[in-house]
């Protein structure tokens, strides 16, 4: 039994390449070195009797299209979508709630600034225009200005045609705000503290960037694709945990004939002449493969798996130039009961994303601190209590909550973070008991995931959760470098299908989409 | 009326200067109004103290198009470039990192900190020399309207295209980083030096309301690297007499060609009849007819001091009201009894003849930035000296010398109290600064002349006292500087154009703004009935 094709890593892009190219009738093979699918989208086992979505909270970005085609209902998955978009928490037991409905953001916002509140309905059609240049981007193989074929080319017309649709304002003004910074575009239009604070912090996922950096107003972009509806960031969480989805495409990926291996850990690409022919396992055994498709980060993949030799001077040195810098932690809660909110009534407001950043400056101030090595003294929290909308993933009574906390930079100056991972863990649960001061009587197990922690146990260089940063230069074809954007390698036959390629990161499966498209091309 | 001019242009800055000329240049009749005693903008030289005289804004020369200077014979005129082939960065520590025309000196003293930083500098130098070949091409041309499809544009996205395309690959890519990226992280893919990397980034934040670590800086690094004198690229020049002598030697060429340049004569505002601007209102009541009126001054001013924004469609007046300033350096004028000491490099040896930059890491660079974010002057701030009278002794009085400290930075708006109250403050931490490398500086000190972006824009008009007329940030480039869609130079009101640094390809001693603005104006009028304004 010959193999077609081996997939290093069972990430939810790593699964969906395996779905497609087994669908489209190869013989595939998935090696996941962990015991649970999904990578860094994966719902675990932390504490006994309790499932926790480990890394990415919600599903809100995943395309439609992969779900339809891999018929994905069928076979377990289900979002489940809160009516809150996120709610902020405000010094003094106060909250500012953003819906998913308009004009319910806009009445909540009216308590805060009457004239943002006037304007708010109008910043959400705006950012959906806006957003909708973006829109048929993401499956999209990114054109490369010196080789592109006609065909990759005329796949862009249908987005240079719907910018230009846009009308001529709109697309000015498109081109006006994507290297702006959040806070300049949130600036323009809104004056409110709390209500700027709330809608930066998804602005700032994906960079170790403050909100005043330019190009940040992009990643704010990013991230209404996923909202349509009028709720600016996605809050579709999945039933049963993220880990569903990988199950779920898992199972797509195995009716069609694929196998995936968990507990294999692949330690090199095995090449002949300048073409990929197989993977060495940890244990010695070698598998052999026409071909080799790797979900892992790209410098973990070309300088890890592959071998600097094999990429020559020029590549090798633009490889160990990609910028990761993670520095998001997140730390997993287990409590005995759900603590009350300040400011809240009823559970409905906080059954999506609740944050801590009341504002800007908070923002900017909590990534000064990254900037010098340290993490931030005041940082930002972005939590979800996934049992609320879904309780069966906790024991009766108790419930979960997850903190996605910025900044906590990889590279620490003074310390490791294996020195540091108690301090950075006070801080948060410092910070809440100003805002939720109920949380920490009812802590019945936590774990701190560090950045380090990210590149230990999840492969993820530098803790990088989103492959690579978001960065202006870092996006298109010059991701995951200039050049290479089009998920091939300088080895024939190895090919990249992770959050490291276009269009990046965050759970979209448009990576592992667009992978398949050219390995079954080539 | 008495006299109806061809052409009026509003202010005697460089820009306004290089206009005027490039229009009497072509036959037309043209007068220029200035607020001020003297011409020159930004571009000033005055005698503060006695037998002192000073760049009291800019300081340098080096961006400065040379066809300009050929084709208005500006040597003839006066203009004399001295060659700045020094930078001299003092640390702490009492050492120093020493760059200069001398490759091997050089060389060797990168080799001190890293060799492979080192052998990296000279990479590093042809890589930037080449991508800012290619930028340079920008600064030549008219930006064209991706948003429309009038044959010019098209051919003008045509011949960017071509452009690029014409690049090597591998230069395209560093240009689209460049275009993106932050200084630092653009620098930390060369080097590792703490302080080569911070004292090379420091170009990339002058006149921007960034730090070192903001994307975006890269660019303005690489707008720093056009500079050329003589046919070498990168070489920062001193104007002999300051560079109110280069003001002075482009308004001997325009006068030359026949512009009357009138001073002590302000603007209250541009006439308008029926769409069409008919010539000037003076604040004493006279009004001076022309043909066509052109607004060297920032966007803020040209469109909303000088025009009744009712004549304005509103989307111009909003994207106006956007339009980023942020003014955020200052400059401190120093009289010195003596030529300063430096701790690291004791005596009066050619480094003095260079420019001297208190930039001794990418953190303190950052750190001076944060200071700025947050509404305050930076507690230990990025500077840029120079002392002139060492380059060009009629400067000072013989023996003395005149000293000019570029600060940054320095916000204009300022979280607590006003720049008047707070402006000696910031002298005093600008001279407590340096002291530290220059120990003897405070009993050398004769007089002192702090400038604040405030003073700024008080004196010279430039709103909220940036230098570049408008920060030159991505969304704020070629054809969205100064607003989309209003970037080629005209404005929607028939006859009245804008020539001054915040237009493209935006600011420093450069000419271009003035010249390829000129060339529109001479291009409509060519038509007949003249060119009808955009809307």
């Amino acid at each position: 039994m010959s193999l077609d094709t081996i997939v290093i890593g069972a990430g939810h892009n790593g699964l969906v390449a395996a779905a497609y190219l087994a669908r489209a009738g190869q013989k595939v093979l998935v090696l996941e070195r962990r015991d649970v699918l999904g990578g860094a989208a994966a719902t675990e086992a932390l504490f006994p009797g309790y499932r926790v979505n480990t890394g990415a909270p919600d599903a809100g970005l995943f395309l439609p299209r992969i779900v339809d085609e891999l018929k994905l209902q069928a076979r377990g998955l289900e979002l489940i979508e809160s009516p809150a978009a996120v709610c902020a928490l405000q010094p003094g037991g106060r909250a500012l709630t953003l819906w998913r409905d308009v004009a319910r953001s806009r009445d909540e916002i009216a308590a805060w600034s009457p004239r943002d509140a006037e304007r708010y309905p109008d910043f959400v059609d705006y950012m959906g225009r806006m957003a909708s240049a973006l829109r048929g981007t993401s499956t999209l193989t990114p054109p490369d200005p010196h080789d592109g074929s006609a065909r990759e080319l005329l796949g862009w017309l249908r987005p240079a045609l719907r910018l230009k649709g846009m009308g001529r304002r709109d697309m000015m003004e498109f081109l006006r705000i994507l290297p702006m910074s959040a806070a300049e575009l949130l600036g323009d239009w809104f004056e409110n503290d709390a209500l700027k604070g709330a809608l930066g912090t998804s602005a700032v996922l994906g960079s170790m960037q403050g909100p005043q950096a330019s190009g940040t107003a992009f990643r704010l972009l990013y991230h209404y694709q996923g909202a349509e509806n009028g709720g600016f960031r996605s809050s579709a969480f999945v039933r049963g945990g993220m880990g569903r989805l990988a199950e779920a495409l898992a199972a797509a990926a195995r009716e069609h004939g694929a196998e995936i291996r968990s507990g294999a850990s692949v330690a090199r690409v095995l090449v002949e002449g300048d073409t990929a022919v197989g993977v060495r396992l940890e244990t010695g055994d070698e598998l052999a493969a026409r071909r080799v498709v790797s979900c892992v980060d790209p410098r973990r993949t070309l300088h890890g798996l592959l071998g600097a030799p094999a990429l020559g001077p020029e590549l090798n040195r633009r490889v160990g130039n990609i910028r990761y810098r993670g520095s998001t932690a997140v730390l997993h809660l287990a409590l005995d009961g759900l603590p009350s909110v300040p400011g809240v009534t009823g559970v409905e407001p906080i059954t999506a994303h609740i944050v801590v950043s009341p504002s800007l400056v908070d923002l900017e101030r909590a990534y000064d601190d990254a900037k010098y090595g340290r993490f931030s003294a005041r940082p930002c929290l972005d939590m979800v209590i996934h049992t609320l909308l879904d309780p069966a993933l906790a024991p009766p009574g108790r419930h979960t909550m997850s903190a996605t906390v910025r900044y906590a930079p990889y590279d620490l100056r003074d310390a490791g973070w294996d020195e540091q991972r108690g301090r950075l863990a006070d801080t948060i649960l410092g910070l809440l008991d100003e805002y939720v001061p109920e949380v920490r009587p009812r802590i019945l197990h936590q774990r701190l995931l560090t950045p380090l922690d990210w590149e230990r146990e999840y492969g993820l260089t530098e803790g990088g959760t989103y492959h690579g940063q978001m960065d202006l230069d870092q996006l298109l074809f010059m991701r995951p470098v200039p050049g290479w954007g089009r998920y091939r390698t300088p080895v024939a036959g190895l090919y990249l299908c992770g959050s490291g390629t276009h269009p990046g990161g965050g759970v979209t499966g448009a990576p592992g989409f667009n992978a398949a498209r050219e390995v079954l091309r080539d | 009326m008495a006299h109806r001019y061809d052409a009026i242009v509003i202010g005697a800055g460089h820009n306004g200067l290089v206009h005027a000329a490039y229009l009497a240049r072509a036959g037309l009749d043209v007068l220029v109004l200035e607020r001020r005693h003297l011409v020159g903008g930004a571009t000033v030289t005055e005698e503060l103290f006695p037998g002192f005289k000073y760049s009291v804004y800019s300081y340098v020369v080096s961006l400065m198009r040379p066809d300009i200077i050929r084709e208005l014979d500006l040597p003839r005129h006066g203009l004399t470039i001295l060659p700045l082939e020094s930078t001299l960065t003092p640390l702490p520590d009492g050492d120093c990192l020493y760059r200069d025309a001398d490759r091997y000196r050089t060389w060797r003293d990168i080799a001190r900190f890293s060799v492979r930083d080192a052998e990296a500098y000279e990479e590093y130098g042809r890589t930037l020399f080449f991508m800012a070949r290619a930028v340079k091409y920008l600064l030549g041309i008219a930006p064209p309207d991706p948003t429309r499809v009038r044959p010019k544009d098209l051919s003008g996205m045509l011949g960017l295209a071509r452009h690029m395309l014409g690049l090597r690959k591998d230069e395209l890519h560093a240009l689209v980083k460049l275009m993106t990226m932050s200084a630092a992280d653009f620098l930390d893919e060369w080097f590792e030096t703490d302080v080569l990397k911070a004292t090379l980034s420091a170009s990339g934040i002058i006149g921007t309301f960034l730090g070192p670590r903001s994307p975006g800086t890269a660019y303005v690094l690489l707008h720093h690297y056009m500079g050329e004198i003589d046919g070498h690229f990168r070489a920062w020049g001193f104007a002999k007499g300051g560079t109110g002598a280069l003001a002075n030697a482009v308004a001997g060429a325009a006068r030359e060609l026949g512009v009357e340049v009138r001073t002590d004569s302000p603007v209250a505002h541009v006439v308008v009849r029926n769409g069409r601007a008919t010539g000037v209102a003076l604040e004493n009541g006279d009004v001076l007819e022309a043909k066509i009126v052109s607004s060297s001054l920032d966007p803020r001013q040209t469109f909303l001091r000088l025009l009744d924004a009712s004549v304005l469609p509103d989307e111009l007046v909003t994207a106006v009201g956007k339009f980023k300033f942020r003014g955020s350096s200052g400059k401190v004028n120093l009289a010195l009894d003596a030529a300063p000491d430096l701790a690291c490099l004791p005596g009066h040896g050619p480094h003095l003849r260079g420019a001297i930059s208190i930039s001794p890491s990418v953190d303190y660079l950052e750190r001076a930035y944060d200071d700025a974010k947050y509404g305050d002057f930076s507690r230990a701030p990025y500077m840029d000296v120079i002392i002139p009278s060492m380059i060009d002794p009629e400067m000072a009085p013989p023996g003395k010398h005149v000293m000019s400290c570029f600060v940054q930075y320095a916000p204009y708006e300022l979280r607590e109290g006003t720049w008047e109250e707070k402006r000696e403050a910031f002298g005093d931490t600008v001279i407590d600064t340096l002291s530290r490398y220059m120990p003897n500086l405070k009993e050398i000190i004769l007089h002192r002349q702090v400038v604040t972006p405030w003073d700024i824009e008080q004196t010279v008009g430039l709103s909220q006292g940036n230098i570049f007329q408008g920060e030159l940030s991505l969304s704020q480039l070629f054809f969205l500087r100064p607003a989309p869609g209003h970037a080629e130079y005209r404005t929607p009101v028939r006859g009245y154009y804008q020539c001054g640094s915040g237009t493209h390809p935006g600011g420093g001693i450069m000419g271009a703004p003035g010249r390829l603005s000129a060339t529109a104006v001479l291009r409509d009028l060519r038509r007949p009935g003249g060119r009808k304004g955009q809307t």
